[in-house]
């Protein structure tokens, strides 16, 4: 018997894959904002701070880097309540993925930190800006710049890797999936479905990724333009 | 700006490119292996169940074990032609038969109304109870006490099946993977219970006394069939004859009684 392709049985399954797939928007708006935080964040702490500081965050960036997303969703998820800590499918969900890409974007920043040359901030410390102005237009806004490309991939991997987070019970786009799936057996409407619908997500996060960085730094893409500085008389 | 929009037009009509073929490919492949077809090729391919001891799991040595593989073995025999076991997880059951990854499936797969829209079903060779583990304090012997609980089933599930039916008001399913992710749920407390096979229950309990783990009272009792593709009747006939020899010989009561303790249930009706 030949196998009927019949892709009308995906209708009454619209309501769960709708809801999986605002999780799976929510979760990744929400972890690359503070993922990107808390890589800027680390980045500028690792470079300004020597010793016990770049290597606490540089060991984090190594472990989370070299360890399967699954398997730390699997210790938030599974191991935490061992200590006493439970957290649900969906907050589980959440801090998995912010400390994945934290780390991610920790390593991509350092790259755009450390390309910025010495002699960039001695200008600035020529003209007479002040340490943040130093800090804010000459390091960090060209450093996030020249890696913006690079953040954007690290962001749509994030993204589609969330798909992972069904594993633990969090009722995402891939959830949902599996779920029509299993009642209806109708695998390949099913993952077929899924697939356009993430390739609809993953380009239009690029688009907007692509916006921003136009807005940010002058250039979709922001390949690698400084921003113009505008030093107040002095 | 442009020439992104460009990329992405492009990325689209690629992927569609690329989906095309691969509904073409799930259209063609599917169709019934004759049992012609599997003497010609002089090998038969059944896949069994993985991830559900006693059932279908992998021994020490990293080869497939359990009650499906004995009985898939003795089915090769009967055959007498070599076995090649497939291993599928619940979730890729009915999907690997589909594709034509296998010939048929020996794999715990309980026959239920919708299901048999997509496969045909022999009659039943193995047999469990379906129970709700709890953790310690508490124990769930009836539907009505999972009212307002968290309970843990595997994906697809005849678990999961049942407890959508029963509709009890305030029951929340939480759905993994597997029977393993399941009980690991229970262990660390994200959920109330988990409804599994009485065999697999028990079998966890064997591998975590010190858990406290408590097991209530059989909620249903499931048969589980072996499965071919729809139109296979010389196939499904002829494995239906296998099941009766292995019942009438006793080597199926033999497989029964190492993997879960007890003989196959004779009281359990037969189509």
């Amino acid at each position: 018997m030949p196998y009927e392709l019949r892709l009308e049985v995906l209708a009454q399954y619209r309501e769960q894959l709708f809801d999986g797939l605002l999780m799976t928007v929510w979760l990744s708006v929400a972890s690359i904002a503070a993922g990107t935080f808390f890589g800027v964040v680390l980045a500028s702490l690792r470079s300004v701070r020597g010793g016990p500081v770049r290597f606490l965050v540089d060991a984090y960036v190594e472990v989370i880097r070299n360890t399967p997303f699954l398997v730390q969703l699997f210790i938030i998820y599974f191991g935490l309540p061992t200590l006493g800590l439970r957290v649900g499918a969906v907050t589980a969900a959440l801090i998995g993925m912010t400390i994945n890409l934290a780390a991610y974007s920790t390593e991509i920043i350092r790259a755009g930190i450390e390309s910025i040359h010495k002699s960039q901030i001695e200008a600035g410390e020529a003209l007479g800006l002040t340490q943040l102005q130093i800090y804010r237009d000459i390091i960090i806004l060209p450093a996030v710049a020249k890696v913006y490309p690079s953040l954007c991939s690290q962001f749509v991997l994030m993204m589609l890797a969330s798909s992972v987070c069904s594993a633990i019970s969090t009722p995402e786009l891939t959830a949902a999936a599996s779920y029509a799936q299993s009642q209806s057996y109708r695998s390949f409407e099913v993952y077929i479905a899924v697939t356009l619908i993430y390739l609809a997500l993953a380009l239009t996060l690029r688009g907007a990724l692509a916006l921003i960085g136009w807005r940010l730094f002058g250039r979709p893409g922001g390949r690698a333009v400084q921003p113009t500085l505008k030093v107040e008389a002095v | 700006m442009r020439k992104m929009f460009r990329t992405f037009i492009a990325a689209g009509a690629l992927a569609l490119a690329a989906v095309g073929p691969l509904a073409g490919l799930a259209a063609g492949s599917a169709d019934a292996t004759s049992l012609s077809d599997i003497q010609k090729r002089g090998k038969v391919r059944i896949g069994v169940l993985t991830g559900a001891p006693p059932m279908g799991m992998v021994d020490e040595h990293g080869k497939p074990a359990g009650y499906d593989v004995d009985v898939a073995n003795l089915v090769g025999t009967m055959f007498n032609l070599p076995v090649e076991l497939v291993p599928v997880t619940p979730p890729a059951r009915i999907p690997a038969l589909q594709t034509g990854q296998v010939d048929f499936l020996v794999a715990t797969l309980a026959p239920t109304g919708e299901r048999a829209k997509t496969v045909m079903f022999t009659t039943p060779y193995s047999a469990f109870n379906m129970v709700v583990v709890s953790g310690p304090g508490k124990v769930y012997n009836v539907v009505g006490d999972l009212k307002g609980k968290r309970i843990a089933v595997n994906r697809g599930s005849s678990q999961e099946t049942a407890l959508r039916r029963a509709n009890v008001p305030g029951l929340e399913l939480v759905v993994y993977e597997d029977d393993a992710t399941t009980a690991q749920a229970l262990l660390s407390g994200q959920v109330d219970g988990t409804a599994l096979p009485s065999t697999v229950a028990a079998a966890l309990l064997k591998q975590m006394p010190s858990a406290g783990l408590q097991v209530g009272q059989p909620f249903f009792r499931q048969g589980n069939s072996m499965a071919t593709l729809p139109g296979d009747f010389e196939l499904l006939h002829y494995l239906d004859t296998l099941i009766y020899l292995m019942k009438v010989s006793g080597q199926l009561d033999a497989i029964a009684v190492k993997w879960t303790g007890e003989p196959f249930p004779a009281s359990l009706p037969t189509f």
